[in-house]
């Protein structure tokens, strides 16, 4: 659970005293975001995009068991995050490639399913987070806060309909995993990643490096 | 996860055992990719001993029921327990894949 947070008194020295105490929280974070929404808004009603994005938030989140690691979600955007002792936990797909590998595998089934009716493409960021911090100021609400968490969301901006932005930290973690389980180092959907990528993003001191898989 | 394979007169019946999850996709992938490329295009996957999917898994099912469409074959699938048939109904994969509650059922339409 949450850190809650809430000090009425602008200077607490409580306040200062828990933060410092608030440990780091590392795991995987996911920003997901479902294409064309608004514009389907204004082509049909409500039970047209209401089922698709139904439909398609479904089909992300239960098809891989993420049900219980949705942050938030705003309009047609969502955040999870999965820490390590939870990811170390899973019976199934508990490592970083078990979670690429789903990701990649739900989009391709939006983008190829034989009905297009039903479904929305979407795009999809994915950075290993270290700098995070489980706290919320919302009492009864979960939340996670940090630069990394930040990132994730830069990430975004290099995402179009189909495509996973993974973070080079991710990248590497994934590769380690790959090691760890003996398989070559472009199994799978890395057969398909990008050459190293390296950008500014807005706000990030730092320039930072990324990948790109386009799901065909 | 384990497979099975066995051959009857009117399809090959290929078991699934276990959690079919990112770790052993590729053994079906292979196992239904080498029957389809030898012209066993006729196949029943028996379902009723896994008890995981994800995504990963179900890509390599649309896979091969394209393939097999594509190749005028028949691809049937029988057996699901209710969590994987919950999983098939959110995937949207119930109305375009012919699925049998048993394997008896399911011989009976090849």
């Amino acid at each position: 659970m949450a850190y809650y947070l809430h000090y009425k008194d602008p200077n607490s020295p409580e306040m200062i005293r828990t933060l410092e105490s608030i440990p780091k929280c590392p795991g995987t974070c996911f920003f997901m975001d479902i294409n064309k929404s608004t514009d389907i808004k204004y082509q049909g009603g409500l039970p047209d995009w209401g089922r698709k994005l139904n439909n398609t938030f479904n089909d992300l989140l239960y098809a891989n068991h993420f049900q219980n690691n949705i942050v938030k979600g705003i309009g047609d955007e969502m955040m999870l995050f999965i820490t390590d002792d939870e990811l170390k936990r899973k019976p199934s797909n508990n490592t970083y490639f078990g979670l690429l590998e789903d990701i990649y595998a739900a989009l391709f089934l939006i983008r190829n399913h034989p009905n297009p009716d039903l479904f929305l493409n979407c795009k999809v960021a994915i950075h290993y987070c270290t700098e995070v911090y489980n706290i919320t100021f919302f009492e009864g609400a979960n939340d996670y806060y940090g630069s990394d968490i930040d990132l994730t969301a830069r990430l975004m901006t290099k995402g179009i309909e189909n495509r996973i932005v993974l973070s080079e930290t991710f990248y590497h973690q994934v590769k380690h995993d790959l090691k760890t389980l003996g398989l070559p180092s472009d199994t799978g959907c890395l057969q398909k990643v990008s050459k190293r990528l390296i950008t500014n993003f807005k706000g990030v001191p730092k320039s930072k490096a990324y990948r790109i898989i386009d799901v065909q | 996860m384990e497979l099975s394979e066995q051959k009857t007169p009117q399809c090959t019946i290929v078991g699934i055992i276990g959690r079919l999850d990112t770790t052993n996709y590729s053994l079906l992938e292979k196992k239904l990719m080498d029957l389809i490329d030898n012209q066993q295009t006729h196949i029943l996957v028996e379902c009723s001993k896994m008890d995981y999917v994800s995504s990963s898994g179900l890509r390599i099912l649309l896979m091969a029921l394209k393939k097999i469409t594509l190749a005028k074959g028949k691809f049937v699938l029988c057996g699901l327990q209710e969590n994987i048939r919950e999983i098939f109904e959110i995937s949207g994969f119930t109305n375009i894949f012919e699925i049998c509650g048993s394997k008896e059922d399911a011989l009976l339409v090849f």
